[in-house]
């Protein structure tokens, strides 16, 4: 049966349903919501130290009538659960500050008034006696918060017998989500427990998170979601401060309403990536890859959330990439600095790997006299399902496809004169997305209308669009007669490019079972094991011998996601997840100075890419349908943050001839490279 | 962050405003940057005075020489094709100020009077030796560049006195103009940047990013005493671009 039988819906460009009532300023993000009665406003008090004992905290007088609260009327603290093998030390975030702050911006006291000026005025008469303690910045001084080894393979039989083994390291500075609407949360109490709207990716995780903080039953926390401006990974557990404010609700009978500023977004928001590697490749004469290993440094910071282990764990899972190694060995090893904690941001471990890797393996190119893409050509994983010796399994792709694609649209240049050096790079990415679970409705409507209903949770991807696909397809009914709601239904979360092929089959299960069974409703639940999407990048850059300036002068993104319901949004999707990935690749950094001070906390000093830096992007997509899921789809939110920091990092080693430089690749330290001696062979 | 209490007043009159300024007040001239400074609680005036609606104030008037009001919009300086034509840098310039929104609320007297020293408008009125008229309830007087930025976020006003206007001197014949800049993102602040004009028997550089204050010199441009390799390097390659841009 082809598409066109079924009313060819699905793989259609169908323009987002959801934007006209956004760019007509139509939304409801949580700061737009109706003001309950009594309503109290949100500030908080913040560590202004890194590490720092608490003696006391005392309100002074010019407080007036705000209420403060500490650890001791809020105690209470954010859920930890670790991937399978990760083991972790005991450090789950508390809500608010209990004897001891861990991280500059850390949530001492929460602060209540009428207005949330008010609440800030107030919050300047709290006195904290604070004792202040050394910090510790640096992740390979600090103690282990977590650690991960996994093992496959004879990988010391393979580096033993080895023709020949490349060393390198690579450093991944820590980057903040910065998502357009920050974090924030509206809890009313009502009956027995809590109401609450919060900006956030899911309801399913934000009940968890609340229930265990505040220490109710999940049934007593009732969740709903406005419209989210956006999350990258930032908002899939709640903060430490949205829990202070529902406790606090909870506490007073009252509501409470805390909606962060940028700056408490650069401060206390969970950052991203902050790893470092030493990857070794062990390769026989004929440049195949005989084995891996990688020890990997994870900046923690100074608790771990609920999936903070995530990154780290993904991160090293996915240490063999598109290549058919028999043996890998890698370990993680998760520093407890004192700063803001790490966790997911858009990518989530996958960039990390993806450029170890990657990165690593031009090397062994340069070492070895070899052409990148041959070497990478003769180590491909060609047959599917593919078993990697650290227990994943790929179960599908055509990754030389995906080269042969990203190398013709991105036209190899490689040059050197006077004004100019100019290289190129490619990379290849393997990412996890879908597995566990996720449930739907669909229901017919007296009216003709089709009613479906998802436990996803959008926040600016474009769901309804894509699930009104998926039914109309499935029902043959125009999409327009589609009507897509969020929420009432169980599910696991909107994270980790997840939704078209979990929640999508979901919808898609249902609205078969809908069209077989007849009736007027049918309910599915879609449960499947890890999808593997993949791709190819490719990257021609130029960098100004006289200033340092980096120019993308070519930009190719090839994905396979597999089956694309559409390749509108999924275009939009490798599209930002580009120019987010370039970002990251030449600015994005989040510092932190000697005491642990974040010298990045505003967008004085932190920039984001914008419209006019889009480099020439061509963008393709390879599909490989998934035999897990009946739509055959993978993911496509994040393959840009993987594959452009991979594949530009290997342009710019290719322009500098091989000279090292780690991320960001800024002006200043690409003209430090130029300016120092060549390194050869190139 | 909100801002910290204070008192707001809006002046219909230059003389209003010069009795009300003072050494608890701030005045509000667009608030572009005074109003993040405010959120930030790094300012925190007992009382703002706002310029917005201070009559005569808002002027862009050639003859001899370029004569804006304090409280021109950027927006309009960068619009005004008379400025284009005759003063083609701060054309150059201001189309580097921010971004549109930015401009379209910032005054010209408000940028410099902020004296950023990562911003373009001062750097290119130094350039252009342009003279900063002062008013204070007792009297006038009026500055050089040179005079008026003292350092980063300072100038030589007192807390008593009101820039109300930049007076640009004609350019020399056939002079040509260029401002060029290096900044992380279109709109960001800059890291270091250029203006030069070009003359016969005539040359001005000023630059941005070698010092707390603009620097004013003749070509070529003394770099010598910048202690980053890095920064000598690209205020160097910007001075020859801009060179090359108005040649």
């Amino acid at each position: 049966m082809t598409d066109d039988d079924r009313g060819g819906w699905i793989g259609r460009a169908v323009a987002r349903r959801e934007d006209a009532r956004i760019l007509a300023g139509e939304s409801c993000y949580l700061d737009d919501l109706p003001e309950p009665e009594g309503l109290l406003h949100a500030a908080f008090v913040r560590s202004p130290f890194a590490r720092a004992e608490i003696r006391g905290v005392s309100v002074l007088p010019g407080a007036g009538t705000a209420l403060v609260f500490t650890a001791a009327d809020l105690p209470g603290f954010l859920p930890v659960r670790s991937p399978p093998g990760v083991v972790t030390a005991q450090a789950p975030h508390p809500v608010l500050a209990p004897g001891e702050v861990r991280y500059t911006g850390q949530a001492v006291a929460l602060v209540l008034a009428a207005s949330r000026a008010l609440a800030e005025d107030a919050a300047e008469f709290v006195d904290v006696d604070y004792e202040p303690l050394e910090a510790v910045v640096d992740p390979a001084r600090a103690p282990e918060l977590l650690r991960f080894e996994r093992s496959g393979g004879d990988v010391d039989g393979a580096f033993a017998a080895a023709a020949h083994v490349t060393r390198a390291r690579h450093a991944i500075p820590r980057v903040v989500a910065a998502p357009m609407e920050p974090r924030g949360i509206l809890a009313r109490p009502e009956g027995d427990g809590l109401s609450v709207w919060i900006s956030a990716q899911d309801t399913a995780r934000s009940v968890a998170g609340l229930a265990h903080a505040l220490g109710l039953e999940p049934e007593r926390v009732r969740v709903a979601l406005p419209d989210v401006g956006g999350a990258f990974g930032s908002k899939g557990t709640p903060a430490p401060e949205a829990a202070a404010a529902a406790a606090a609700a909870l506490r007073l009978g009252r509501p409470v309403k805390w909606a962060e500023d940028r700056y408490e977004n650069f401060l206390a928001a969970y950052q991203g990536r902050g790893m470092q590697a030493d990857v070794e490749l062990a390769l026989d004469a004929g440049g195949r890859m005989l084995a891996v290993r990688a020890r990997i440094l994870a900046d923690m910071g100074a608790y771990l959330y609920v999936h903070s282990a995530a990154p780290p764990h993904t991160c090293a899972m996915l240490m063999c990439g598109a290549y058919d190694i028999p043996a890998a060995r890698v370990t993680v090893t998760g520093a407890r600095t004192d700063k803001v904690p790490t966790g997911p941001c858009r990518g989530a471990g996958r960039p990390e790997a993806a450029a170890f890797l990657e990165l690593t393996v031009d090397q062994a190119a340069r070492e070895l006299g070899l052409d990148p893409l041959e070497l990478r050509r003769r180590n491909l994983v060609r047959a599917f399902p593919h078993a990697t010796p650290l227990g994943w399994s790929y179960d599908s792709g055509d990754y030389e496809r995906c080269i042969d694609r990203a190398v013709a649209l991105v036209g190899p240049e490689r040059r050197s004169d006077a004004e100019c050096v100019v290289g190129t790079g490619v990379a290849l990415y393997v990412e996890r997305a879908g597995g566990q679970f996720e449930e739907a409705r669909v229901a017919l409507e007296p009216d003709g209308r089709v009613i479906a209903t998802s436990s996803a949770g959008p926040h600016g991807q474009g769901h309804e669009t894509m699930l009104a696909q998926i039914v109309a397809d499935t029902l043959g009914v125009e999409p327009e007669r589609v009507e897509v709601r969020f929420g009432g239904l169980a599910g696991t979360g909107t994270f980790a490019s997840r939704t078209t092929a979990m929640a999508g089959s979901a919808v898609l299960l249902a609205a078969q079972r809908l069209e077989r069974e007849g009736g007027t409703e049918a309910h599915a639940r879609f449960e499947s094991d890890l999808v593997f999407g993949s791709g190819a990048y490719a990257a021609v850059v130029e960098i100004e011998r006289a200033t340092g300036v980096l120019r993308v002068v070519r930009l190719a993104a090839v994905d396979d996601a597999g089956r694309i319901v559409n390749p509108l949004l999924a275009e939009g999707q490798v599209v930002g997840a580009s120019v987010h990935g370039l970002g990251v690749a030449l600015m994005e950094e989040a510092v932190h100075d000697e005491a642990g001070q974040l010298t990045t906390a505003s967008f004085l000093d932190y920039s984001l890419l914008t419209a006019a830096e889009a480099p020439d992007l061509r963008s393709a997509f390879v599909q490989s349908p998934s035999p897990l899921n009946p739509l055959g789809a993978k993911g496509i939110g994040e393959g840009g943050t993987i594959g452009v920091p991979a594949a530009v990092g290997n342009a710019v080693l290719d322009a500098l001839g091989g000279r090292h430089v780690d991320p960001p690749y800024t002006p200043a330290k690409l003209w430090r490279a130029l300016a120092s001696p060549a390194v050869g062979p190139s | 962050m909100k801002p910290a209490k204070f008192d707001y007043i809006a002046p219909e009159t230059l003389d209003e405003a010069l009795a009300l300024i003072g050494e608890d007040s701030r005045p509000l001239a667009g608030g572009q940057s005074l109003v993040p400074m405010l959120n930030f609680r790094l300012a925190q005036p007992a009382r703002l005075v706002d310029l917005e609606r201070v009559e005569g104030l808002s002027y862009i008037e050639a003859g001899s020489t370029l004569r804006i009001g304090a409280m021109t919009r950027q927006a309009a300086l960068e619009r005004s094709a008379l400025v284009a034509e005759r003063w083609p840098l701060l054309h150059q310039a201001v189309r580097l100020v921010g971004h549109a929104q930015i401009r379209s609320r910032g005054t010209v007297g408000g940028s410099v009077a902020h004296a950023d020293p990562k911003a373009e408008l001062p750097v290119a009125l130094t350039a252009l030796d342009a003279r900063f008229h002062v008013r204070s309830a007792s009297g006038a007087r009026t500055l050089s560049a040179g005079q008026l930025f003292r350092g980063v976020l300072t100038t030589a006003l007192e807390p008593d006195e009101l820039l109300v206007e930049i007076e640009v001197p004609a350019l020399p014949p056939r002079a040509r103009t260029a401002f060029v800049e290096q900044a992380r993102t279109l709109g960001d602040f800059a890291l270091a940047g250029a203006a030069v004009v070009l003359a016969p028997g005539y040359q001005a550089v000023a630059l941005l990013g070698a010092a707390a204050v603009p620097v004013r010199a003749h070509l070529p441009a003394p770099l010598d005493e910048i202690d980053d390799p890095y920064r000598r390097a690209l205020l160097a390659a910007l001075v020859d671009r801009a060179i090359a841009q108005a040649s």
